[in-house]
């Protein structure tokens, strides 16, 4: 039977490991007595007595009053505690998302995914879900600054505006420094700002940017552009270093379609086959069905190779190209079977690389099929060259102006130091951002852009697929849309966005569609939908050309000895902008399940051979990085996550972790985002992570089950052969309890999860779950309610990975109800475990008896807390939390709310109706919400799949969550 | 003699304790009131203090046995007094200047008012001291009302005497019979317990709480005698979780045209439009507070139980003053909860219970509460 683990310490000795696991957690358990509780069974006696008599002395004053402040004139669609969803879309850092923004009298509480939009198509990432914490983060900008000191609109327009005309008078030239603008209005804006200042450039820079695919292309099909990958239409899908489930472009959409290419319910699916060639284990390389870990210097090589195999078979002329030590032949002969079929893309920043990689689909007829090249993804127009031209420009003062917005390139730019010296000595910098950051400090100007929540915007993500977003609340502080200051500074008196928005709306949108013959019925109908998709396709198929192609092949050099550093963008914080998001934080990372800290993952063999554990310190050119030990991760490379170490970002994210930028280099005019050569050296330190990937064990009982799609195909119920074991010993002493109304369940599809870790900050979200930080997250106390657990199995050198949600699983026979003494978890009529947390005296008992470790304890009151100063102690931080959900202390309401709406209504509750936050917006559309009572619902055809089984279901404990036996596509 | 005299040292210390814990329990404020001297802005102190004689009614004024403050309370009163109190008159004339309060005094302008100010006559000497009067009030502020510590004192000296019992019963043996110290000491000891049970029980609740309003609105007046239905007025009782405290805009339906009650007069009515015409809402006292960790949602009990709302407000149409007439209790609630019956056959939601249908039909069971549709699951009401 396969074996499943967790680390390389529970690989090599399990039970060795079981019994260190029972001791570190005894030990970290005495440890805490010793330090927390200074108090005695003599302490408790004191403040008992002291309680009665306390209480007493409180009964008998007056009662505190409450005041009911009405509104004095109600808006009509506002009813005091209902909630109203407005559609919006979030486009941050690069990463667009078309959202729904629950609104609670008047403050934005939730994201959620907005289904009409055929981009993210209602899904959404943990990104996406814990942006609505940066709307009510205390370092936000309050007023305008000058030279650091609070400051007002009226003087900074006066003196921008003087200093703008100055430098228009001189010739100095301006620069208008932006990340990708994808908002046709605001281009629009820029345009006429930029025809008034005739001086004046604008230049898009992205922290992570997609110059090579952008460079590539522009030699291809001479347009610089993102194609349109459509990875649900690939049957076989090869990334090279593409972490596209993760953060590579556009992952949302790009997780829709990968898990609608995998769908394995009925028979006759198909499933795309998945090859990922990577250095460190992303979750993209965690989902793959063969994952090839390889060194970033021999990407070229096999990129190259992979041509050279395709020409050969299709008899064509071959390149000479340096050898590669991997085999492609049977990569080779799927990708011809499968031509036109196929999707060959590659996360690299190299033009040459993505040169090759466009001879690759060409070959293969990819083009027109899966990479389409009419439509085009924009959110990644960054030029890395063009940036760099900048750097020198302000070091040698031939620009006199800089207008930095959403970029902060003293942070994420190798020479951020240099950069941040030559701002300084501009004669005029503004910046625009919301937030404290790097780039903002060093500007002598700050005139604070509201959040995106608070503005009004629109987007063309792709090319004919247009978004609007809209406040879902008034400018919490003295802010102002960016667009705004343009056009004043341009000149214009009263500049207000939202016509502008509105206008090139109606006049340049609605010619594009027919269902409307009135403008303003167009635009209310778009501002509700918040998506809108263009009827006329504005351009035809491109044609590839060869151009370029075999001088990259030439070029590509063999790859290199020594260490490599592998940077990459972490699934919770990519690239740093969202750096003082405490959820983001306290998310652990997919694979390595480490939270608070960015880490070197190092290969295990080496780590072996040298001693090396988790939480050893190592030098890597210099800088100290704890260690994970990664199974999976290529030998010869270390693995480092970007978007720590922000110096200024405000108290949650400042210090955490080690800023990795520095070490990106340019190479060829691009951004590289891996080095060669690297210095890497022991340290006797140690450094304490918090890894939560060994906790809430399940003491090694067969959790995962999985089965290849040939097994699949044969017999559905594959891999589940251990359920008709169970249903056979199947026998119980108790009555059957009966759900006579409805009866709640969730079904996870295995195969469908990516780990894209989306539910966990979704429930976060939703349901007040405090943020408790990194001592508190080693203390075994971590409190996502949704945790994935991450499952290796086979080589410790490249394993194979399995992500599970593991959520409560509401048992019918659950067996931390009947040990509550006070009752205050009882069964609900509809099979809900629940909790009157009033209730609770807190004796852990249900916490020491639930099997799957899912219950929670809120060992601190977290709010209004000093201990952790994350983001609920401050009255602004607070607004985020949901009404509806009790701030647990010491110590599900989305079914209430659709079935009081249906009761009033008189109408059966419809299947899908009822969403929790973690279904509602999964990317993978891998979980699935319903009454089981209902035969004909989607939860019923799931749980009566043969895929499905329940966890520990040898402890009849009766689950109401069941789970999709894991299909892999193995190559046979 | 010697046992007398340490009666006496008894009684002494215990009267000494008596004071010290009164020092304690004084309430401070007075005691830092009677030092302050009255400071006045723009009057004199002795306009003030005429003002004060002559609204108190001890001053001569053509009424024989009445004054200003017959009709308008300075101290908080228990029962209703449809007009204004002084404060109140103060608050609003405070920023106005002398001409227009006379006018209001004397020539007034509702129907209900120039009743009552018939043929007064009132110097205009004696008016501008009785402004100034109110002028200072409402520049100081209403009297506080003073909170009542007696269940504190009380609590308090039952445990004085409890410590001296055991004392005397243990150590001193002052008293001869051991019995008296016993009985003095149970039954101290008995009635703190029972204090502090009654207290435990009632904590939280209020039954009958009835505050002041900041508007002298009466639900008897609305509902009873001009007919108006609940709902005209809470108008997202069915479909919101809170009934909802009418928007100022939605008074203002009738009070467009209505700006003078029976009653009150016109001193009410002008608050609601003064509200609108300023922008800032009434802040009502909020009397029905359920207890933490409870959500309760008026949709289901009344869009679709449609439960009549004297059912738990009582008879809202007599009250003047509202008043919490349920004790909001959760006992209250699941007792309710399981004699309600649900209207299971007209409402198609209810299609969802098949089971429950099929015994209907066969008669096993004659009608369904709500508790057998799981009203009482804990997490119906805690989430």
């Amino acid at each position: 039977m396969t074996k499943y683990w967790r680390s390389i310490e529970e690989f090599k000795d399990p039970v060795l490991f079981q019994n260190t696991e029972i001791k570190l957690e005894v030990n970290a358990k005495r440890e805490l007595m010793q330090q927390q509780s200074g108090s005695s069974r003599r302490d408790f006696l004191k403040t008992f007595g002291f309680s009665v008599a306390a209480a007493a002395v409180v009964a008998s004053c007056s009662k505190p009053v409450n005041k009911a402040i009405p509104f004095l004139i109600k808006p009509e669609e506002i009813t005091p505690g209902q909630a109203n969803y407005y559609a919006s879309s979030y486009f941050e850092g690069n990463e667009y998302c078309s959202i729904l923004v629950k609104v609670r009298d008047g403050r934005p509480i939730k994201v959620e995914g907005n289904n009409l939009s055929p981009v993210s198509q209602q899904g959404t990432s943990a990104r996406v879900q814990a942006s609505i914490l940066n709307l009510y983060d205390d370092a936000r900008f309050k007023t305008p600054l000058k030279r650091g000191e609070p400051t007002n609109w009226q003087e900074v327009d006066g003196y921008i505006t003087n200093k703008l005309g100055q430098l228009k008078r001189e010739n100095k030239k301006v620069v208008l420094l932006t990340s990708t603008i994808i908002s046709p209005s605001t281009k629009s804006v820029i345009n006429r700002f930029l025809t008034e200042n005739p001086n004046a450039e604008w230049l898009q820079y992205d922290a992570v940017s997609a110059s090579g695919i952008l460079k590539a292309n522009q030699l291809s099909f001479g347009k610089a552009f993102v194609p349109d990958y459509r990875f649900e239409k690939a049957k076989v899908i090869v990334s090279f270093g593409a972490d596209f489930l993760g953060t590579w472009l556009s992952n949302v959409e790009y997780t829709k379609g990968y898990s609608e290419g995998r769908k394995l319910l009925g028979a006759g699916d198909q499933m795309s086959r998945h090859y990922q060639f990577e250095s460190g284990m992303t979750i993209t390389g965690s989902n793959a069905d063969v994952r090839i870990p390889v060194k970033p210097s021999e990407e070229g090589v096999l990129v190259a190779s992979l041509y050279n195999e395709i020409l050969k078979s299709k008899g064509l002329a071959t390149f000479q190209v340096p050898a590669s030590s991997v085999d492609l032949s049977g990569l080779v002969a799927d990708l011809l079977e499968n031509e036109g079929k196929s999707l060959v893309v590659s996360g690299s920043n190299d033009v040459n690389i993505q040169l090759i990689v466009n001879g690759i689909n060409n070959l293969l007829g990819n083009f027109g099929n899966t990479v389409l090249t009419a439509k085009t993804l924009n959110t990644h127009q960054g030029i890395d060259a063009e940036f760099e031209t900048l750097i020198s420009e302000i070091k040698n003062k031939t620009v006199a102006g800089l207008l930095c917005w959403g970029v902060n390139p003293v942070y994420n730019h190798p020479a951020g130091q240099e950069i941040k010296q030559a701002v300084e000595g501009l004669e005029l910098s503004v910046s625009f951002a919301e937030r404290i950051d790097e780039t903002a400090a060093a500007c002598h100007w700050v005139c604070p852009a509201p959040n995106y929540l608070e503005a009004w915007d629109d987007a063309e993500p792709k090319t004919g697929s247009y978004s609007l977003a809209q406040p879902a609340i008034s400018k919490l502080f003295d802010s102002r849309q960016v667009q705004e200051s343009l056009l004043k500074w341009g000149g214009l008196e009263a500049p207000d966005f939202y016509t502008t928005v509105r206008n090139y709306w109606i006049e340049s949108l609605f010619s594009q569609q027919t269902e409307f013959t009135d403008g303003k019925l167009f635009w209310n109908h778009s501002l509700q939908r918040g998506t809108f998709e263009s009827a006329i396709l504005k351009e035809a198929e491109l044609n590839y050309t060869q151009s370029g192609l075999s001088d990259a092949i030439i070029q590509i050099k063999p790859s290199s000895d020594g260490w490599e550093i592998v940077l990459y963008e972490s699934v919770a914080l990519s690239n740093g902008n969202a750096g003082n998001n405490p959820w983001l934080h306290e998310l652990p990372d997919p694979v390595a399940k480490v939270s608070w800290d960015n880490f070197a993952s190092v290969p295990v063999k080496w780590a072996g051979e040298n001693g090396i554990q988790n939480e050893s310190v190592i030098t890597v050119n210099g800088i100290e990085l704890p260690v994970v030990v990664q199974p999976g991760q290529a030998a010869g490379t270390i693995s480092v996550a970007l978007g720590y170490g922000r110096e200024i970002a405000g108290k949650v994210g400042e210090g955490v972790g080690k800023n990795m930028f520095p070490l990106s280099t340019i190479e060829n005019g691009t951004r590289k985002f891996w080095l060669s050569g690297a210095q890497v050296q022991k340290t006797s330190k140690t450094y304490q992570l918090a890894i939560s990937q060994t906790h809430h064990s399940m003491e090694g009982r067969p959790i995962v089950r999985e089965t290849s799609f040939n097994e699949w195909k044969l017999n559905p119920a594959a891999g589940n052969e251990l359920k008709e074991v169970h249903e056979k010993n199947k026998v119980t002493l108790y009555p059957e309890m009966e759900f006579k109304g409805h009866h709640w369940g969730m079904a996870v599809d295995l195969s469908s999860c990516t780990g894209c870790s989306n539910c966990s900050v979704s429930c976060q979200a939703e349901n007040n779950i405090p943020v408790i930080g990194r001592e508190q997250v080693r203390n075994r106390r971590i409190m996502h309610w949704i945790r994935i657990d991450r499952y290796y199995s086979n080589h410790a050198e490249n394993p194979e990975v399995f992500h599970q949600p593991v959520m409560c699983q509401h048992c019918d026979n659950a067996p931390c109800e009947n040990v509550c003494p006070v009752s205050a978890t009882p069964h609900s009529d509809e099979g809900l475990n629940q909790i009157a947390y009033n209730r609770c005296v807190g004796t852990k008992y249900c916490i020491n008896n639930c099997p799957y470790k899912v219950r929670r304890f809120n060992w601190f009151k977290y709010v209004n807390n000093d201990e952790f100063d994350f983001a609920s102690n401050s009255e602004l931080g607070r607004l985020v939390l949901n009404p509806d959900v009790t701030i647990r202390s010491r110590g599900v309401q989305r079914i209430q709310e659709k079935k009081t709406e249906a009761k009033v209504a008189g109408r059966k509750i419809e299947d899908g109706e009822v969403q929790p936050a973690c279904v509602q917006s999964c990317p993978a559309s891998a979980l699935v919400f319903g009454d089981m009572n209902n035969p004909e619902s989607k939860i019923s055809k799931y749980l009566k799949n043969e895929r499905n089984y329940h966890l520990l279901e040898e402890l009849h404990t009766l689950p109401s969550v069941g789970y999709l036996v894991k299909v892999r596509n193995k190559k046979a | 003699m010697r046992e007398n005299f340490r009666c006496k040292t008894g009684l002494k210390t215990f009267l000494f304790f008596v004071f010290v814990f009164s020092v304690f329990t004084f309430p401070k404020k007075l005691i830092a009131a009677s030092e302050e001297s009255v400071i006045s802005s723009g009057h004199s102190n002795d306009d003030i203090k005429r003002g004060k004689r002559f609204f108190m009614g001890l001053l001569p004024f053509d009424r024989k046995y009445e004054s200003c403050v017959s009709c308008h309370n300075i101290k908080q009163a228990d029962t209703l007094n449809w007009n204004p109190s002084a404060f109140e008159i103060a608050i609003k004339y405070a920023e106005k200047d002398f001409a227009s309060f006379q006018t209001a005094v004397l020539q007034p302008s509702g129907v209900k008012m120039s009743d009552s100010h018939q043929n007064f006559n009132i110097a205009g000497e004696d008016l501008k001291t009785v402004k100034a009067y109110l002028d200072n009030m409402a520049r100081e502020g209403s009297h506080p009302i003073k909170p009542s510590y007696f269940n504190l004192i009380l609590f308090l000296f039952l445990g004085l005497i409890l410590t001296w019992a055991l004392l005397d019963l243990i150590f001193f043996s002052k008293v001869k019979l051991k019995i008296i110290p016993l009985v003095i000491f149970l039954g101290a000891f008995g009635w703190q317990v029972k204090m502090i049970a009654t207290d435990a029980m009632r904590l939280g609740r209020q039954e009958n709480y009835a505050p002041d309003q900041p508007v002298k609105f009466s639900h008897k007046i609305h509902v009873a005698e001009n007919g108006i239905d609940c709902k005209y007025c809470h108008t997202t009782v069915e479909h919101g979780k809170s009934a909802g405290i009418p928007a100022t805009n939605l008074c203002m339906n009738c009070h467009v045209i209505i700006r003078e009650g029976t009653n009150s007069g016109k001193f009410e009515i002008a608050k609601i439009v003064d509200a609108v015409e300023k922008g800032k809402p009434i802040e009502w006292i909020r009397i029905h507070n359920l207890p933490e960790h409870v959500f309760f949602s008026h949709a289901v009990h009344v869009g679709s139980g449609k439960l009549d709302c004297t059912q738990c407000h009582g008879q809202v149409q007599e009250m003047d003053i509202m008043k919490q007439h349920s004790d909001l209790s959760m006992g209250w609630c699941i007792n309710c909860h399981r004699e309600t019956q649900v209207d299971f056959v007209e409402n198609p939601y209810y299609e969802h219970f098949i089971k429950l249908h099929e015994d209907l039909k066969a008669g096993v069971i004659d009608s369904i509460t709500a508790e057998n549709i799981g009203a009482n699951d804990c997490s119906r009401c805690h989430y």
